[in-house]
């Protein structure tokens, strides 16, 4: 015991001596920092003229991706593709999750920037708090391309893959409107309002987008909200964790529906619509329509049984297969594509890679997933 | 096997940590290919690891004196959600929103304080309640949104030391001065200690083992300066790890060299004694809780600095990694034991641990399981050494 540790404490010793005196000084001092003055200055004109030439880089490069959590269905598929077409593609995948901890993100985007990553794609847990990390990555010349979720307040990214926001919003709120008339009878239908997670910068875009449909409705009386609860913080639901929805589901009906009926709930995502559902069935009322987003497994079964109106697909694998797309852009050294959408993120307009989301209700169910044998499985 | 105990100045065994934390760095360093000794990752790793550390300070403290705060996550994030908010709605400057956010960490520890040695109830009660109090004020006052925070403010986080000086040093010369001053201030005090040892009853130590002791001590403070300098023009010893080292130093002299220092252990050993022989024991209590949510204050200041803005989760379970920093550095779970620089070991072998385990790849998932075990095996270590009538390992390192 002794003699080992006296061993391991000589080595440590002689290696970090070894380390020491072995490393010439080797900062180019004047030089190195005219270069990087240089850099910025490109930096600064590519911003202003758009155009520029982008250093590509070589086959089989490390790509990070670094996903929030693998809680939900679209993360972990998210991981699977990711890693699966990467590889096929030729590149060297390194896809970690964050657990939804914002510093975990923050180191993992660091480690991946150690690794030499090229290209690091990011989910963010929270997409305004990766400012230092994500210019530091910049910094290190690595090009940084949001995923689903947009990254604000840093100039360290270069694009943002995801399904338009509001546009899902507004698709959300047509398939309740359509659900009420088709299920529930004559207007006025007695309906409640939910939203994702706050820190999600999508989850007020999501609600934004529903609201501009349903709003008109609310105003000219064809809509009731019976709590009164039409702001997106008292709606907003903490990490879109399904249990707080539930909890929130149990006390409106509690508290407001003891002699009335419910009839519709705008629902964020299909976690969250599955326990609002839940918690209607514990207070024996009859299954509002529910809208929903994801296209979860368990709530394809749902929409197939009835029991969930409808649900949006994003369909995963699009989305992969579009940053995949970009980053084989970047590679041959065309830059980041061009795109018509832009978006101000606080500091800088980040160029938005927007693809179509596609509602999904038991009559087309058959259609939306046709190339999907595993979704396809469940509708039977 | 004799004189390498006197250039280290007492048991070999005190050192079981630091070894441990010395050969996991190679160890990882070999796996990744050289990617850990870089400059960047060590950077990154000071960084990203401050606010556990600053937090394991005061955890420390609060651990000798025999109780436990977890409210330190929720404070820091309530802290630093003050701080965002009020320098974006009052339009104050940035250093008016720092010392608003102390303040609330004073406010917050003298309450915790309070209940604690007025009322005599636990720490653990104490503490769950204002883990649930400053959390649901967090969550309150954002409305569970992100608040940006003021530019300035990321140069706690993430900043780095001014560039200045020749070029010729090939270093950021901030960082050598900063190194230099290091091995002098260790010299220095060797040799100062060393004079008195010629008045001691042991006996004096021998010149050479001194000699060797700054020598060795001097490449390992020289090796980590040019490894902090050495990296891309305009980065240095990180901002962050600057204000931890301040932090340490000051709390490293008040737990051994002054007297609340030395009643915080005397209340920690045996509270009975410890007042009977004249230590205000509630005033200890009060000035320990006070002072971890000053530190978790700084911590969510430091957090919030890096990430440029405050968020309704932040410091969930933070308490967690402070409490496993504090016991992987050797603190007894009774009270007593336990001292500053072996905090920051522990502390030091958690980051060590998650830092190489990203580098090579592994998911979180993995990766906790691996620091729950070495958690274990550290305080198992540790307790099964006591039991055998040896002196506590880990948590006598450096001590004296």
């Amino acid at each position: 015991m002794k003699k080992r540790t006296l061993l391991s404490m000589a080595m440590v010793a002689t290696m970090a001596f070894a380390t020491f005196t072995g490393c010439g000084g080797s900062r180019e001092g004047a030089a190195t920092t005219d270069t990087a003055a240089e850099t910025t200055e490109e930096a600064a004109t590519t911003e202003t003229t758009a155009e520029e030439s982008f250093p590509g880089f070589e086959d089989g490069a490390t790509i990070g991706v670094s996903l929030p959590w693998l809680g939900t269905q679209n993360w972990k598929e998210a991981e699977e593709m990711f890693t699966a077409q990467l590889e096929e593609a030729g590149y060297k995948p390194i896809v970690q999750a964050a657990d939804q901890k914002v510093t975990q993100q923050q180191q993992q985007i660091e480690s991946m920037i150690e690794n030499g990553a090229k290209v690091i794609v990011v989910g963010p847990v929270d997409g305004s708090q990766l400012g230092a990390v994500l210019e530091q990555a910049k910094e290190a010349g690595v090009y940084v391309i949001g995923y689903d979720r947009l990254l604000e307040n840093t100039s360290g990214v270069d694009g943002v893959v995801q399904f338009g926001s509001v546009k899902t919003g507004e698709l959300q709120a047509q398939a309740l409107l359509q659900g009420l008339e088709e299920k529930k009878g004559e207007p006025p239908y007695n309906i409640e309002l939910f939203g994702g997670g706050p820190a999600d910068p999508n989850a007020p875009n999501f609600f934004t987008g529903a609201m501009s449909v349903l709003q008109p409705k609310i105003d000219d009386g064809t809509l009731v909200v019976v709590s009164g609860q039409t702001d997106f913080t008292q709606c907003a639901t903490v990490d879109w964790d399904n249990a707080k929805a539930q909890s929130r589901m149990d006390s409106l009906l509690a508290g407001n529906y003891s002699d009335k009926e419910i009839d519709g709930v705008l629902s964020p995502n299909d976690g969250i619509a599955r326990a609002i559902i839940t918690s209607c069935e514990n207070a024996g009322q009859e299954i509002p329509v529910v809208s929903g987003l994801d296209a979860e497994n368990e709530s394809v079964e749902w929409v197939w049984s009835g029991r969930q109106y409808s649900t949006v697909a994003k369909p995963t694998n699009d989305l992969v297969a579009k940053t995949i797309e970009i980053i084989d852009s970047l590679k041959a050294g065309n830059g980041m594509p061009a795109t018509d959408v832009e978006v101000d993120n606080g500091v800088k307009n980040v160029r938005i890679y927007e693809l179509p989301p596609v509602v999904v209700t038991k009559d087309n169910a058959k259609e939306v997933f046709a190339n999907d044998p595993s979704r396809l499985e469940l509708l039977k | 096997m004799k004189y390498i105990k006197q250039v280290l100045g007492g048991d070999l065994r005190q050192y079981t940590m630091v070894v441990a934390l010395g050969l996991l760095i190679l160890i990882f360093n070999v796996i990744s290919d050289g990617r850990m000794l870089t400059s960047s990752n060590f950077q990154n790793l000071l960084s990203g690891n401050a606010y556990v550390l600053v937090l394991a300070l005061g955890m420390l403290m609060v651990i000798v004196i025999g109780q436990i705060d977890l409210s330190v996550g929720s404070v820091a994030g309530f802290a630093g959600m003050v701080m965002a908010l009020v320098a974006k709605n009052y339009n104050v400057p940035w250093w008016v929103a720092v010392l608003i956010a102390l303040a609330i960490g004073i406010l917050a520890g003298a309450w915790h304080g309070f209940f604690l040695s007025q009322l005599g109830i636990p720490g653990f009660i104490t503490t769950l309640g204002g883990m649930m109090i400053f959390r649901g004020g967090v969550i309150w006052i954002s409305r569970s949104i992100s608040v940006p925070a003021p530019e300035e403010l990321k140069w706690f986080g993430a900043g780095y030391l001014p560039e200045w000086g020749p070029s010729f040093t090939g270093m950021n010369n901030s960082t050598l001065v900063l190194g230099l001053i290091g091995i002098v201030c260790f010299a220095v005090g060797q040799i100062r200690k060393y004079n008195r040892s010629k008045n001691s009853p042991v006996g004096e130590t021998p010149l050479w083992a001194v000699v060797t002791r700054i020598a060795l001590m001097t490449v390992l403070i020289g090796y980590f300066t040019y490894l902090f300098g050495s990296g891309r023009v305009g980065t240095s010893f990180p901002v962050p790890g600057l204000i931890l080292l301040l932090l340490t130093i000051i709390y490293h002299i008040i737990t051994q060299r002054t007297k609340f220092g030395r009643h915080v252990y005397a209340v920690g050993g045996n509270k009975a004694a410890a007042a009977l022989s004249g230590v205000n024991v509630k005033r200890t209590y009060f000035l320990t809780m006070m002072n971890m949510s000053f530190l978790a204050a700084v911590a969510g200041i430091l957090f919030v600095g890096r990430s440029t803005a405050a968020g309704p989760a932040d410091g969930t379970s933070w308490e967690m990694d402070a409490i496993a920093s504090v016991f992987i550095g050797g603190a007894a779970v009774s009270g007593g034991v336990g001292t500053i620089l072996a905090t920051i070991v522990g502390g030091m072998v958690m980051a060590v641990l998650n830092n190489g385990l990203m580098l090579m790849g592994v998911g979180a998932d993995k990766t906790q399981v691996i620091k729950g075990f070495v958690l274990l095996a550290a305080v198992a270590f540790d307790v099964y050494n006591k039991k055998n009538g040896k002196s506590s390992i880990i948590g006598r390192i450096f001590s004296k």
